[in-house]
């Protein structure tokens, strides 16, 4: 409970600082979910394929995403879960990183 | 807002769900029922959406305020270190602009001038009476009793053309041509000497230049009266000037019982430290 209650102050300020702060940088409008989606693909890659840290990221994240853009609230909760699958997917069959797994593991 | 609340709280409750790992306790076929239920609460949202996204708004607006403000900063920080340079560059370029700018608007307010000049004395009616050429002075020698303008022999000026102020008034004739320069020879210069009358009257005579913008009315018969304040215009005669070119006024009367003719000492109608633009007279 405690991790899912991080998540959401972590993707809610992350939001928040990509939509009000990098919106006055080149590189923060042209790619204004580049950094959800950099650490989403960080969550999956450091915790074991297996656990669903990296689906409910991909929830959280996409779930302020959609709060904060145009789109219908579940648009980028659909990309980044997307994204998600894919990657655990990549991890679950081709990959192994021994290290990084226990690195969240450890947290618990 | 009550249902709101309750969509929001089943959400959690669905993720918390999912992290406490029940779900790889459960079968697929509930693991697939579990993700359409979720789907179908986040689409549900949607339903709500303005009603959703107003409340996110109403909490995040300070921290976004914020945000906004020092991101802003930071930016312009940013953007004024990679812009000097160009800042830089530009300042150059506008100072030159500047520069241009004002030789510019000097140059209009030169041409302002002499056209007011002109139009002056185009009410006078010069132009019908002579052909003339506007000039510029450039240098005054006041002890030499000469001007120099900025018009020469490329110019059609030639020695010896009048030379006289809008107003109608002598200043004095072409001494010295140069290519595009001219020395004017004040009419109070010691070499000047030409024929003049007081105005309304038959009283002629010389006038000879003294120096030092001085001038005097010789060889006034004794028997003329004069008096002082009258008006000495130029006379045709001896063909150095047009006539009724206005010289000067009578300052001081100097009569002697031993000469033959009495002397009057003129004061210049022009005004040397005034003078700044002159018509030469091309051709009377």
């Amino acid at each position: 409970m405690r991790k899912i209650f991080f998540l959401i102050i972590f993707f809610y300020i992350l939001v928040l600082f990509q939509t009000s702060f990098l919106i006055y940088f080149p590189f923060g409008w042209q790619f204004d979910w580049i950094i959800i989606l950099i650490s989403i693909i960080f969550i999956n890659l450091l915790e074991r394929p297996k656990n669903y840290l990296g689906y409910l990221s991909a929830i959280i994240g996409g779930f302020f995403l959609d709060i904060f853009s145009k789109n219908f609230i579940g648009f980028h909760i659909l990309i980044l879960m997307s994204f998600t699958i894919f990657i655990k997917f990549i991890l679950k069959k081709y990959i192994s990183l021994p290290i990084w797994r226990n690195i969240l593991e450890t947290k618990k | 807002m009550g249902i709101n609340k309750n969509l929001l709280y089943a959400f959690f409750y669905l993720a918390e769900i999912l992290y406490n790992g029940v779900i790889m306790r459960i079968s697929l076929k509930n693991k697939i029922l579990i993700a359409i239920i979720g789907v179908l609460v986040i689409l549900s949202l949607n339903f709500f959406q303005k009603e959703v996204k107003n409340i996110f708004y109403l909490i995040s607006s300070p921290i976004q305020k914020g945000l906004w403000q020092i991101g802003e900063r930071v930016s312009n920080f940013f953007e004024t270190i990679s812009e000097i340079k160009n800042l830089k560059k530009e300042n150059k370029e506008l100072k030159l602009k500047i520069q241009e700018l004002l030789a510019e608007n000097a140059a209009l307010k030169e041409l302002k001038k002499e056209n007011k000049i002109l139009r002056r004395a185009l009410d006078i009616g010069l132009e019908k009476e002579f052909k003339l050429a506007l000039a510029e002075v450039i240098g005054k020698n006041i002890s030499q009793d000469s001007l120099i303008i900025n018009r020469g022999f490329e110019d059609g000026i030639s020695k010896g053309m009048p030379v006289i102020t809008e107003q109608k008034t002598l200043v004095g004739k072409i001494s010295q041509v140069y290519k595009n320069f001219s020395e004017v020879e004040l009419s109070s210069n010691k070499n000047s000497s030409f024929d003049a009358k007081i105005l309304n009257s038959d009283i002629q005579g010389i006038v000879k230049g003294k120096g030092n913008l001085k001038l005097f009315l010789e060889f006034i018969p004794q028997k003329k009266e004069i008096k002082e304040g009258a008006s000495v215009v130029t006379t045709a005669l001896g063909g150095i000037f047009p006539e009724s070119l206005l010289v000067g006024e009578i300052k001081e009367i100097k009569k002697s019982d031993i000469k033959p003719f009495q002397q009057a000492e003129i004061e210049p109608a022009f005004d040397l430290e005034e003078i700044e633009t002159l018509f030469i007279i091309t051709n009377f």
